[in-house]
């Protein structure tokens, strides 16, 4: 039994966060933050992360990736969560991810490399229909290509017109897209389909992880100082227990996603109720840990100044991505109850 | 990851599965057997049959040979400790002289103790209780009032214990009491090993708000404690229990999960027959209780993985207790939400309540013994987040 990432995966993920860390920071969220009309796609970062592998990590090598699986993944998207880092990298992803599991062998040499390398941006919606309007793409104004439906399977949309829509949201770009006819993936099965999905929830449920990780983190730091009626407010009992409780929560969601990322990887029977489970419950946990940054900062944690509202909005925006609670709750119950 | 056993530990399940099925009585599965004996019938058959399972081989599992243990891996007490579940195998009569007593006397009890204390209580020759609790002690462990005052070489011993698993059949205690005249707090507090068929020590049962009668109260008047029966170092008796009580970090979950899933599956059997599992609230409720369940067995396996390692989980244990216990009170609260306006009948039709009724009852206990919620909630935020004092 060895329910861990383990040594490589461990290094693997200290470096990505050393990196991130190293380069990136909440003054650069705050710079993308606040210019909205700005394409919120960091140079800096985007860079940094095509160098480590970052955009490749799922990339098979004859395609000049990585070769790795979605526990990996999961670790790049929770160090991006916990960052609340803006730019494409889920996108470009899992639009590698559909090439990959579904693309022709030309689609996959035209692309695989582009996407891996950071020369292309990828995007992947499963909301609207092509031909037809694409709302709310994640990054669909910069995207070289993007993945969307088409009846029962998928296409490769390029040059399509994008419209940028507003999101309080900093953190990201969001653009309707108009798709036209776009390109089959001929490989693109309602069982690819559905493991693209799968893979899609959980590298949203990663990122939602490490946001409540980092909320929690913050918070407990401040309430350790932060002084009301002479003693710190993290000695009063109703906080303790509050962000005992959200410490439970969250480290359940982390277990979650990470076993959720090697059930899809091997193929374990019930990986569909894994991954249904991880994203219900790093929903809820992120939703509740960044209400709680503002709650347990006081009215500072209200204000632009502070970082709190970064983690909230996109904490919100993720939970309700690739299906709310709700919606991995329906399934859970279609799973266990029939 | 790898989430399989090992080749000998798979083999070691299929000989416990053998070993099950052929010594569990056909009738003991049956849902209300238990319930339906009285107190003394279900322990005298517990007792015997797992006397009968040691002598196979199938205890100690992770004990040393030499204190006649199966000398196994963490792996193998896993996958005991839920096949266990998994075969309606009837629960231990000596839960808290196997899960605390053997290894404190492994790691600090005289050689004498050793022989004396590991291999009967392991047959069930001797059945154990522990004697920490007092009307006044629940939470707070250190306010213990019963005293043993010294008298040539015996202690005589008086006071009260009360929440004492196995009361009225315990033939053993292992108590603490204090020994130093007016010392404070875990001050001068010994672990005496006390006999409880002796002058001096009276149990009584205490009938619980499920009708069952687990706990009982135990009263020491004068009872006379040899000194050689001090588990420890006289006057050391917080350290001796904060070891023995650092023996359940090692408890996975495992187990707990196979059988809280198992009462998932009762509740959802129950929904389906009354016709409410279509309703969409009641579906919502069950899938937040399973989303819990089933992170329950992800942070298991977490934990399994850390006592595989050798790691000391230290005080995130304290997690463990909160993840299981909790979720195990939503299900039968569901439950309750089930059986609507009938939920406090004994039977619906031909549907036998009350097996169910009672396991709903015991789940409000487990988020008091063994440390309440709040006090697991205020380990984690004090010593696993940080948070002052």
């Amino acid at each position: 039994m060895f329910f861990a990432l383990d040594e490589d995966q461990q290094a693997f993920d200290g470096a990505v966060r050393s990196y991130l860390a190293g380069r990136f920071d909440l003054e650069a969220v705050r710079g993308v933050f606040e210019d909205p009309s700005g394409d919120g796609h960091p140079a800096s970062l985007w860079k940094a992360a095509a160098e480590q592998g970052w955009l490749a990590v799922t990339v098979p090598e004859e395609h000049d990736g990585l070769g790795l699986g979605l526990v990996e993944a999961q670790v790049i998207g929770r160090a991006l969560g916990a960052g609340a880092a803006p730019g494409p990298w889920r996108g470009t992803v899992l639009a590698a991810e559909a090439i990959r599991l579904a693309g022709s062998p030309e689609q996959q040499a035209a692309w695989l490399p582009r996407l891996a390398s950071g020369d292309a941006v990828g995007a992947f919606t499963l909301r609207g229909s092509a031909p037809g309007t694409l709302p709310a793409v994640e990054y669909g104004a910069l995207a070289d290509v993007v993945v969307a439906r088409s009846g029962d399977g998928l296409v490769l949309v390029t040059g399509a017109t994008a419209t940028p829509q507003g999101s309080y949201d900093g953190t990201t770009r969001l653009a309707s897209v108009e798709a036209g006819e776009g390109e089959a993936l001929p490989g693109a099965t309602a069982e690819v389909v559905a493991e693209l999905e799968a893979r899609a929830v959980v590298l949203v449920a990663a990122d939602l992880a490490g946001i409540a990780r980092e909320a929690i983190t913050r918070t407990v730091a401040y309430d350790k100082d932060r002084q009301q009626f002479g003693v710190p407010v993290g000695s009063f009992q109703a906080i303790k227990h509050a962000l005992a409780d959200l410490h439970v929560a969250v480290t359940l969601a982390e277990h979650a996603v990470l076993y959720a990322a090697h059930a899809v990887d091997t193929g374990l029977d019930g990986a569909d109720l894994a991954v249904a489970v991880a994203k219900a419950k790093a929903g809820d946990a992120a939703v509740a840990a960044t209400q709680a940054m503002i709650q347990y900062h006081g009215g500072i944690g209200y204000t632009w100044e502070h970082e709190a509202h970064f983690f909230y909005k996109r904490a919100k925006r993720l939970a309700g991505q690739f299906g709310d609670a709700d919606a991995h709750r329906a399934r859970i119950a279609e799973l266990t109850i029939g | 990851m790898d989430l399989t056993y090992t080749a000998a530990e798979e083999e070691f399940r299929s000989e416990l599965r053998s070993w099950l099925s052929a010594n569990i009585p056909n009738e003991w599965t049956r849902p209300g057997f238990w319930e339906s004996l009285d107190d003394d019938e279900s322990f005298r058959l517990r007792r015997d049959w797992e006397r009968d399972k040691a002598l196979a081989g199938f205890a100690g599992i992770q004990w040393p040979t030499e204190y006649g243990g199966r000398g196994g891996t963490p792996g193998m007490k896993a996958i005991y400790d839920a096949e266990m579940v998994l075969a309606n195998a009837p629960r231990s009569v000596n839960p808290l002289a196997l899960t605390f007593l053997a290894p404190t006397v492994m790691a600090i009890g005289t050689d004498a103790q050793k022989k004396e204390i590991i291999g009967p209580l392991l047959r069930n020759e001797v059945i154990w209780c522990q004697g920490f609790s007092e009307p006044g002690a629940g939470s707070d462990l250190a306010a213990v009032a019963t005293k043993g005052v010294r008298d040539g070489d015996d202690f005589v011993v008086n006071g009260q214990k009360v929440w004492t698993t196995n009361a009225v059949h315990g033939d053993k205690i292992f108590t603490l009491v204090r020994t130093e005249a007016g010392s404070q707090k875990h001050r001068g507090i010994s672990m005496l090993l006390i006999d409880m068929h002796q002058d001096g020590v009276d149990a009584r049962p205490l009938k619980q708000m499920s009708g069952a009668s687990e706990f009982g109260e135990v009263f020491f008047s004068d009872a006379r404690v040899p000194a050689t029966e001090v588990l420890g170092e006289i006057g050391e008796g917080w350290r001796t229990a904060m070891l023995l009580l650092s023996f359940e970090r090692g408890a996975s979950g495992i187990a707990q999960y196979t059988e809280f899933r198992r009462q998932y599956d009762e509740v959802v059997d129950v929904a389906k027959r009354l016709g409410r599992d279509t309703d969409p609230v009641i579906r919502g409720k069950l899938a937040r209780v399973l989303t819990d369940l089933e992170c329950l067995r992800y942070h298991a396996m977490h934990v399994q993985t850390q006592v595989e390692q050798g790691r000391d989980l230290g005080f995130e244990a304290s997690m463990t207790k909160l993840i299981w216990s909790e979720p195990s009170q939503d299900l039968w609260e569901v439950f309750d939400e089930i059986l609507g306006d009938d939920a406090t009948l004994d039977s619906l039709g031909d549907l036998d309540l009350r097996p169910l009724h009672a396991q709903a009852m015991w789940s409000r206990s487990v988020t008091i013994w063994g440390g309440s919620s709040q006090v697991q909630r205020n380990v984690t935020a004090e010593r696993v987040l940080g948070l002052p004092r």
